[in-house]
């Protein structure tokens, strides 16, 4: 039993880091309705940020660089945003659905080659937050993933406290729900749009930066975060923000369970994420709109 | 003069022939390292016509079309190293295992709005590497699986090239075909609107799933077609921007031409081959360029010259007829 426990508490501290991220790409679809494709490459972007930042200010303490490398992304996110998804809500773009697939598939083409380019395929890894592991009673953790769980905890209760006590949130969760109804009120959903994807980028960058000390950095690092963000959004249900923090830990405990109790474990690692597919798979043949979702799928 | 005129030489068929002329004769023309340039510039031409024809005419996202090429290679190779199948034989059993799995995912996917499909391949695509990476008692993941070469013993590139091209030709015409009969009308309807077209009759779902299944065969075919070229299939071949290539061939030739996206798969394979010494920054630049044609070209950059060369076919032709008429 004590197995299925540590099992449970490995999935719970991934499990919010998944929460993290998924609740990016939440944020912009409940806003922009664009599914972001490049989710990835800002998770990427997040852990070469923290990297470069460190090695430039080697006084700086890693756990400061957090904020730092998800302002640099959420910059990135926001100039694309003006330049490329601010002529769709406009209504200068034909069929504006399609174009958003490709312009942000296209997005994460360029960034992940742009990396490439850069940064070679070589992994990085910036320094550990702090060293050694620590010992919860139920399992061992390494310090590092631990402080990055608690630091996602701390992210997630921010954004929360964001979202549902202040006046951007409040103009945020009104253009989610009716853009019309909110720009009666005064309230710009160009600007929101703006907002929202800046911060989801943002959120994508943090969570690939409080990563990168445990799984070092490549330029194709984001894409099993990136799908497993899109697994948890239709799981909880698109644009649902409940939805995927209980969306992230639900595949956390799905992930660790799988591959604890997998039959043959040589392998078991290989099909971590192959459980993710399952779960959409029934999703969509049993609740296509996801735990918490709107009814408009 | 009036003889010329007699004969159907429509621009289209005129700038058709001459590029199948050209593509005929090439093996004549450049070295074998060449060949073997353009033998994958057709194999990634199959593969960017069939997704144009998923994207832009039937307006279907699918971001797992290296998915579906990886079980028609892998499907041939696998049966081949087990059971001693021909390649012929693995080029048909690929092509179907492809398209069965297509109606799998297209039964699926396809209930729901657009974005499903992109969201479900894209991770079938990432997760069916890693299985394939995972499981090398049958795959060979990394180490790469050996496939028997389509030609035996023959070292000559010649004849791989001729079968690309003509698997290529035999791929556009029966698309052409399709999206000249009523399904291609259906899928357009589908494209524009779906509920407009459901309205009036179409059965939206079934022609969805039909050009899904169609297309990820094609793409099922070109695998195999390539398997038994290269001989060698490693998992490298389905990574993610591997799919953002062939998106950026379809799209900077445009999406809605199946002709244009071949021609801009071709074009782009031999500059990527041109552009050797810039490395990665090939790549770099044809992402830019694949975000920019979005933004501001969404016919693509070689559509719109093909129509402009056909454009100023016809008037040419009516105004001759109007001197005929007036002598």
């Amino acid at each position: 039993m004590s197995y299925f426990w540590s099992l449970g508490a490995t999935g719970v501290t991934m499990g919010v880091l998944y929460a993290l991220m998924a609740l990016g790409l939440t944020l912009i679809f409940s806003i922009l309705r664009v599914i972001n494709f490049a989710h990835g490459e800002f998770y990427m972007l997040g852990g070469y940020a923290s990297y470069f930042i460190l090695n430039a200010f080697t006084g700086l303490h890693p756990l400061l660089v957090i904020p730092l490398a998800g302002l640099a992304t959420a910059l990135l996110g926001l100039v694309f945003e003006l330049a490329f998804l601010r002529p769709m809500h406009q209504g200068r773009i034909e069929r504006p659905d399609e174009y958003a697939v490709l312009i942000t598939f296209g997005l994460s083409f360029f960034l992940l080659n742009l990396a490439l380019a850069l940064f070679g395929p070589y992994p990085h890894r910036p320094p550990s937050f702090f060293e050694g592991t620590i010992d919860l009673g139920i399992v061992r953790l390494s310090a590092d993933r631990l402080t990055a769980s608690v630091m996602a905890l701390i992210l997630l209760g921010l954004l929360l406290l964001l979202i549902n006590r202040t006046w951007l949130g409040k103009a945020l969760r009104a253009v989610s729900q009716d853009k019309q109804a909110a720009a009666v009120v005064g309230i710009n959903s160009l600007v929101m749009n703006s907002a929202a994807f800046a911060m989801g980028a943002g959120l994508a960058a943090m969570a690939g930066a409080l990563l990168a000390p445990s799984f070092f950095v490549t330029p194709d690092v984001g894409a099993v975060p990136s799908i497993r963000s899109y697994v948890i959004i239709v799981l909880g249900g698109m644009g649902s923000i409940q939805g995927s923090i209980l969306g992230g830990l639900l595949i956390g405990l799905v992930e660790s369970l799988g591959v604890g109790y997998f039959p043959d474990p040589s392998r078991a690692l290989n099909y971590k994420t192959a459980f993710g597919l399952v779960i959409f798979a029934l999703v969509l043949l049993f609740r296509p709109r996801g735990l918490f979702g709107r009814k408009e799928a | 003069m009036t003889i010329l005129r007699r004969l159907p030489l429509h621009p289209e068929w005129a700038l058709g022939f001459l590029s199948l002329c050209v593509a005929l004769s090439l093996p004549l023309l450049v070295q074998s390292y060449w060949l073997h340039v353009f033998t994958i510039g057709y194999f990634y031409a199959i593969l960017a016509s069939s997704w144009a024809l998923l994207a832009g005419t039937a307006g279907q996202f699918s971001l797992g079309h290296m998915a579906f090429m990886a079980i028609g290679g892998y499907t041939s190779g696998v049966l081949g190293r087990f059971f001693g199948l021909p390649p012929l034989a693995g080029i048909l059993v690929g092509t179907l295992a492809a398209g069965l799995v297509g109606w799998v995912i297209g039964a699926l996917c396809l209930r729901f709005k657009a974005s499903y499909l992109a969201l479900f391949t894209i991770a079938f695509s990432e997760i069916l590497r890693m299985l394939i990476r995972g499981e090398p008692q049958i795959t060979r993941g990394d180490h790469g699986l050996h496939v028997a070469p389509l030609f035996g013993d023959v070292i000559s590139r010649v004849p791989y090239y001729y079968t690309m091209l003509l698997f290529l030709l035999l791929c556009l015409l029966l698309m052409y075909w399709l999206t000249s009969t009523r399904v291609g009308l259906f899928l357009r309807a589908i494209r524009e609107d779906e509920e407009a077209a459901a309205a009036r009759g179409v059965d939206v779902v079934r022609y969805k799933v039909l050009a899904f299944v169609l297309t990820s065969m094609i793409a099922g075919l070109a695998g195999t077609l390539f398997a038994h070229y290269v001989a060698i299939l490693t998992p490298n071949i389905m990574i993610i921007p591997q799919m953002g290539l062939v998106i950026a061939m379809a799209v900077i030739g445009g999406v809605e031409s199946l002709v244009a996206a071949a021609l801009g798969a071709v074009l782009i394979e031999v500059s990527l081959e041109a552009l050797r010494e810039f490395e990665a920054w090939r790549l770099v630049i044809f992402g830019a360029l694949l975000v920019i044609t979005l933004r501001f070209a969404r016919n693509g950059l070689l559509a719109p010259v093909f129509q402009r060369l056909l454009r100023a076919g016809p008037r040419a032709e009516s105004r001759e007829r109007v001197v005929a008429d007036g002598a």
